[in-house]
């Protein structure tokens, strides 16, 4: 957690938090498939917009809000240990972050729409992974659930994530920043 | 249908129901450590008895804290096909995963075993527990008391350089904006209808469709969000909001007789839950 937290990072990550927390109370954050893990994801995305928008330490507090919303609401026992609903949680927005920063200068909707990917895949396999070591699954399963549910987690979240960020940037001209105080003038 | 958008009279999160009752009244410190611990309790209780005294104890609070019993059930009315569907899984697949048990039925890759009907059973009452016990503690106590409460609790982590009052502040965004988001979500939704959408009445097996019909309301959500963000950082800086700044507060809160009572009952009522063998 780095320190000197500025009002926008606060906001953004509390805001990005209400989102989390809304796509899993009102259940449109699950798109069931029928799979052991029950349901595909999307809630990991504000975690993955996040990171990409404010830094790592914004992934990782939207991440763990993440998490413990979805070990409050947890019906299976996966994601009843908090090792598993909470600890991956906090690397999404961290490795989306890291993405999005080494791509950046190649190319912007590159860098976005592969941050996207890749904390989709963190979570999936992290979260997977974790299953596998705590021993809720067999490594065949998990990688079936990878499959099946991993994949089209990480399509839905490029496509989300390419949109809201692009058109919040506004690629190639000027932000949509109010403040100019705690945003990089 | 239109009870489908009906989503902020089913988020309970987030809203302020004063009726001034002993639970309202209490220390936000010692509320939030109360109900944290039954949280913990449930999480972990896996008995039939223990499960329906956790049950019995949820509806008390209601009473207690006199809050109508609906504001609870509608918290859960939302997710009960998931919860369904999601048991039906649980029964269906579970049978290998769950170890022990007597075997009732085994028929190709589907097992039933009283294990896994036990987690069945009881993880929908959990569901149904948990969202009482936070509904009990969102409508009993203000936004400002729960940041309260939370700073205080995490007060320790002070120590390791954690910023313990900025994540309070951002605990306390995120409840505040989930009702404002829920009804952005809402509005969007019935104009999407209205202009002839019919996501959310696929049926649950097509997938993509059912991801493609979230498009139109998952981005716009974002947007909407972030734009309010951005009012919101520039009123705060207008204040002079200083992260991390030194402040003093206008209400002190003192822990009285009753405060300890909520604790200690809160530790007997766990220690029963998790001590009742069947």
């Amino acid at each position: 957690m780095e320190k000197g937290l500025t009002v926008r990072k606060i906001v953004i990550a509390g805001v990005l938090g209400a989102i989390a927390i809304l796509l899993g109370v009102t259940r449109l954050g699950y798109i069931p498939v029928p799979t052991a893990a029950g349901n595909a994801t999307i809630m990991h995305i504000p975690a993955v917009i996040g990171g990409i928008m404010e830094g790592w330490g914004v992934g990782m507090i939207i991440g763990l809000i993440f998490g413990v919303s979805s070990f409050l609401n947890a019906t299976v026992p996966l994601f009843k240990d908090p090792l598993v609903a909470i600890l991956p949680r906090l690397f999404i927005g961290v490795t989306a972050y890291l993405t999005y920063v080494g791509l950046k200068n190649v190319n912007q909707y590159l860098a976005i729409g592969a941050a996207g990917f890749i904390g989709a895949m963190t979570n999936t396999i992290l979260v997977l992974g974790m299953a596998v070591i705590r021993g809720y699954m067999t490594l065949g399963v998990a990688t079936t659930v990878a499959i099946t549910s991993g994949l089209p987690e990480a399509i839905v979240s490029v496509i989300v994530t390419l949109a809201v960020v692009a058109a919040w940037k506004k690629l190639g001209s000027v932000g949509r920043q109010k403040s100019k105080i705690s945003g990089d003038l | 249908m239109s009870a489908e958008f009906e989503l902020t009279r089913n988020i309970t999160i987030g809203q302020y129901l004063p009726t001034a009752s002993v639970v309202h009244r209490l220390d936000p410190r010692f509320k939030l450590g109360a109900f944290v611990i039954l949280i913990l309790a449930i999480a972990i209780c896996d008995t039939y008895v223990g499960n329906l005294f956790a049950l019995a104890i949820c509806i008390w609070m209601f009473q207690i804290s006199k809050i109508p019993l609906h504001y609870g059930i509608s918290g859960i009315k939302p997710a009960i096909p998931f919860i369904i569907i999601l048991a039906i899984m649980q029964l269906l697949f579970y049978g290998e995963v769950v170890n022990g048990g007597t075997v009732y039925l085994k028929y190709g890759f589907i097992t039933i075993t009283s294990e896994s009907v036990r987690l069945v059973i009881v993880s929908a009452m959990r569901f149904v527990e948990v969202i009482f016990l936070s509904s009990v503690l969102t409508l009993s106590t203000s936004t400002t008391e729960l940041t309260h409460g939370m700073e205080r609790l995490l007060g320790p982590l002070e120590k390791v350089k954690f910023p313990v009052h900025a994540f309070a502040l951002i605990i306390t965004i995120a409840v505040r904006f989930v009702p404002t988001f829920a009804m952005e979500m809402e509005k969007m939704m019935k104009a999407q209808a209205s202009r002839g959408a019919d996501f959310g009445t696929g049926e649950w097996w097509r997938i993509i469709q059912r991801t493609k019909d979230m498009f139109p309301i998952i981005i716009p959500l974002f947007n909407v969000a972030l734009s309010r963000a951005e009012d919101l950082i520039l009123a705060m800086e207008a204040r002079c909001y200083t992260p991390g700044a030194a402040r003093t507060r206008y209400t002190q809160y003192k822990a009285v007789g009753k405060d300890y009572v909520a604790l200690i009952a809160s530790i007997v009522i766990s220690a029963v839950m998790l001590a009742i063998p069947w």
